[in-house]
């Protein structure tokens, strides 16, 4: 059993409030997401392994028994490289512990950009029915987000 | 058993990252039969796993090789090299 942290501090709402199909219908993966508080915060590893993919805007730790979560700060950042905040804690390739922070960034920067800074969170190559207790409502970072079978 | 490989050139400017990995790794993992993703004479992995492709971490405009096996791997690189191709994010 992998518990999964939140990676940032808000709101778990479900992947299904998430404004873009992929992510919505559960093709990434299934998992859950974060409707961040608009304020600078660090965003964390949500288990504790290697960085396998990492981005100003995503990244992916995979855990040493080869589980991979993907953590997507806000949808369409990846189209706004001049956002200002997205700064980087760690490295790719890099192994890291549950709850180090990652990014630093902030929600309210992405907002004004105009699009969504929800976080998707998301266990890559997984059943859904694997997901369980997943969290609703207010999460701080760091916190117990669901759990992976 | 129908073995075909493909060539494509990885149009979406973020390359083989969240979506586009999703549609790619959706369309592979609901082929009957094996289906790999690498770099040109680089290392093989499943385009089946979302782990996997994420990983390999393909850029915008890099080529990669698309291997299938089983009936229909054909039909599937026309689907593959489709989304590959893609412009979209």
């Amino acid at each position: 059993m992998l518990t999964v942290l939140a990676p940032v501090t808000g709101v778990a709402v479900g992947l299904d409030k998430v404004p873009e199909p992929t992510f919505a219908q559960g093709l990434v993966g299934p998992g859950t997401a974060i409707d961040p508080r608009r304020e600078w915060q660090e965003a964390v590893a949500p288990i504790t392994g290697r960085i396998v993919s990492f981005h100003p805007h995503a990244f992916v730790v995979r855990s040493a028994e080869g589980r991979g979560v993907l953590v997507h700060l806000g949808i369409n950042t990846v189209r706004l490289p001049l956002i200002r905040g997205f700064e980087l804690l760690a490295a790719q390739g890099q192994d890291v512990t549950a709850g180090q922070p990652l990014i630093r960034w902030n929600p309210a920067e992405v907002v004004a950009s105009g699009v969504s800074p929800i976080v998707p969170i998301v266990a890559l190559d997984a059943d859904g029915d694997v997901i369980s207790r997943p969290v609703r409502g207010e999460v701080r970072r760091g916190e117990p987000l669901f759990r992976w079978a | 058993m129908t073995v075909a490989e493909r060539r494509v050139t990885v149009a979406s400017p973020v390359g083989l990252h969240a979506r586009p990995a999703a549609r790619f790794v959706t369309a592979a993992a609901a082929f009957d039969g094996e289906v790999y993703l690498a770099r040109p004479g680089g290392p093989r992995v499943s385009a089946a796993s979302m782990l996997a492709v994420l990983t390999l971490g393909v850029r915008g405009g890099e080529e990669i090789v698309i291997t299938a096996e089983g009936d229909g791997a054909e039909e599937l690189l026309d689907r593959l090299a489709e989304i590959a191709a893609c412009t979209a994010d």
